[in-house]
């Protein structure tokens, strides 16, 4: 058995605290599930082998569908582990306003953690999740494989929040996808703050007719950090739309952004900014937006632009009397800063306090 | 020592001359206006005093206070008491006007709501920083910018320019504050320097003198409302007081 201390501090960073209200909590520890409760009516809580046997669809419709087993390396090493992780789901016309907290927490160093969750959201439904990923206490290295498959009835609507905070010998491999109905809305928001051996995560999501996908990550790349991260919106359906937005700030190490927007039918739309900031010469970002278009009425376009922090903003802040340094934690905070539409007040505010954290403890 | 002195200054940018030996000098609550064709050097000028980088001082002096400046930083500059509205002021996007307000920390926050009130800038307080701000927005945000910071040397950079009439008295409003135009000139402890094309603001702040710049040198100076006629009625290359260098010793005993 496990003897880990776990440190709450790392906890709240990620946004996990078992006294602030939620509608329900989750949280693993290595391979064991250490905590799963739901506290609403119409909200399933679950670990997902306890799952496979109270709903037999979660097995046999759900599990490794949007996500196939042999899409990559990757998952089919996953496919052979015993899933540990959640089953959420939410029953068609539920609206949940407080989120759902889960948290991933690493603590036994050098193994591989391997997490499998499915979340499912009935017709008319609406949750955030706010998960949080990170190691129990500074300076564990592993690996952790993480797949999220996500479906989403017609009219549901899903944000989920993602917080990582991994100790920085970590290698992670998150894999998602999502599947938007017609007419449902998916949010997701990633926020990477702190240093990491490796990231690697491109997930996808599948838009049915008048669906959207939303996709906002923000990223702070320091020291030797490694993160090749992406998202897919594939427009499948008649007026589906997507957003993806990205925003990289590095002081070092490498970042990889790739995003992809497709579209396939008629009235899709879509739009796409990735920018990249480099606040020294220690630091690579690749910024990889794509377009592909397979109909003439669809209205897909980017933004991106990789540079530094402009010299004539500095000097203006500077004018009225900040410092250097005060003008330059202004500027890439204010970069960092995207207000996201949909997301309830409290995970917001939660995301701005981490990242005006993290852009204050490097400046 | 006057509150401002700037002796023999020569200034370039990017390698050329722009300013070539200015002379020029600033009483304590007082107003200076400066008339100069477009590209003669007027906003170098403004940037060599706030210390702005790329305008690189190759001889002379500029004291302030009484303390040589010419190589402090522009926040120390700042600091010291030294204030510019831009002629064209960047957009910063991401950093809402009222954050910069609040991290500059110099006013209640009930002075800001009032000041921003002043200005007719309420609405504008949460967003970004000049971005899709109007040009006459731009000058008012400025203005407000300066009110939280209150120099003891304004530096205004054709504050009026694209400003319509109604809002540059309202910019007038906020200038006559930050200056105390409405103590005696001997309570005052703020001074300005103006940079005017139109001479509109002449209408609503009370200038003292008037430097005329022509290709990088003091040509002129007189009393302001008489420099702005001829220059209107003669054009620069034809006004007579505009090249009457000789008076500015005269003008500069009296400030
Ligand atoms: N960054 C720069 N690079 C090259 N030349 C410059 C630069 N900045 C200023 N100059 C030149 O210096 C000269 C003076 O410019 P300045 O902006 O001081 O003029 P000004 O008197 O303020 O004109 P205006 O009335 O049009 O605002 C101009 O010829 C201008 O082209
Ligand atoms: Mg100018």
């Amino acid at each position: 058995m496990n003897t880990v201390q776990i440190d709450t501090g790392r906890l709240n960073e990620i946004g996990y605290n078992s006294c602030v209200a939620s509608c329900g909590s989750f949280m693993v520890l290595d391979h064991t599930v250490m905590e799963s409760h739901c506290n609403i009516e119409g909200l399933v809580v679950l670990p997902l082998k306890q799952a496979f046997d109270t709903y037999p669809h979660v097995r046999e419709k759900l599990f490794f569908n949007v996500v196939p087993r042999d899409s990559s390396d990757t998952t089919l090493q996953a496919a052979e582990k015993e899933p540990v992780g959640y089953y959420v789901f939410v029953e068609p016309g539920i609206r949940i306003e407080e989120p759902l907290q889960a948290a991933f927490l690493f603590g036994e160093t050098g193994s591989h953690q391997f997490i499998h969750n499915i979340i499912e959201l009935g017709e008319g439904a609406e949750l955030n999740i706010v998960n949080g990923c990170t190691t129990a206490t500074h300076g564990r290295s592993g690996t952790h494989i993480g797949i999220t498959e996500t479906y989403l009835g017609k009219n549901a609507h899903l944000g989920y929040t993602m917080i990582h905070n991994w100790g920085h010998d970590m290698e992670v491999f998150p894999v998602g996808a999502v599947s938007v109905g017609e007419g449902a809305r998916y949010i997701s928001n990633y926020v990477g703050m702190t240093e990491v051996r490796k990231i690697v995560t491109n997930p996808a999501a599948y838009v049915e007719t008048g669906g959207s996908a939303r996709f906002y990550s923000v990223i702070f790349s320091k020291g030797d950090s490694y993160f090749d991260t992406g998202a897919r919106v594939l427009l499948k359906g008649k007026d589906a739309s997507g957003e993806i937005i990205s925003r990289v700030v590095s002081e070092g190490g490498t970042v990889i952004s790739r995003q992809l927007l497709s579209g396939e039918r008629a009235g899709s739309f879509g739009h796409m900014e990735c920018s990249g900031l480099l606040l020294n010469e220690n630091g690579v970002i690749h910024s990889i937006p794509e377009l592909r278009g397979a109909h003439p009425d669809i209205n897909l376009a980017h933004e991106a632009a990789v540079g530094k922090i402009s010299r004539e903003e500095l000097s203006y802040l500077m004018t009225r009397g900040l410092t250097e340094e005060q003008a330059r934690a202004l500027i890439i905070r204010g970069f960092l800063d995207i207000k996201i539409e949909g997301l309830p007040d409290k995970v917001q505010s939660f995301m701005d306090e981490i990242i005006s954290r993290s852009v204050e403890g490097s400046i | 020592m006057s509150f401002l002195e700037i002796t023999d200054l020569h200034v370039s940018v990017e390698g050329k001359e722009i300013l070539k030996g200015i002379d020029l000098s600033l009483g304590i609550g007082r107003t200076a206006i400066i008339f100069g064709p477009n590209g003669s050097g007027k906003s170098t000028l403004m940037g060599a005093i706030s210390g702005l980088p790329g305008y690189e001082i190759t001889q002379g002096s500029i004291t302030f206070k009484g303390q040589d400046i010419s190589r402090l930083s522009v926040d120390e500059r700042s600091r010291l008491g030294i204030g510019l509205s831009f002629q064209y002021p960047p957009a910063i996007k991401g950093v809402r006007l009222l954050t910069l307000l609040e991290t500059l920390n110099r006013q209640t926050p009930e002075k800001i709501t009032e000041y921003a009130q002043l200005l007719n800038l309420t609405a504008y307080l949460d967003r970004d920083i000049n971005v899709g701000f109007s040009g006459g927005e731009r000058k008012r945000s400025e203005v407000l910018q300066l009110m939280m910071q209150m120099p003891d040397l304004l530096l205004l950079d054709e504050p009026e320019s694209g400003v319509d009439i109604e809002n540059i008295s309202v910019i007038a409003d906020g200038l006559r504050i930050i200056l105390e135009k409405d103590q005696p000139i001997s309570r005052r402890k703020r001074s300005a320097i103006i940079i005017t094309h139109t001479g509109f603001i002449l209408d609503y702040i009370k200038a003292d003198i008037a430097f005329v710049i022509m290709n990088g040198h003091v040509l002129g100076c007189g009393a302001p409302g008489e420099i702005f006629e001829e220059i209107r009625r003669d054009g620069y290359s034809k006004c007579s007081s505009c090249f009457a260098e000789k008076f500015c010793e005269e003008y500069k005993g009296a400030l």
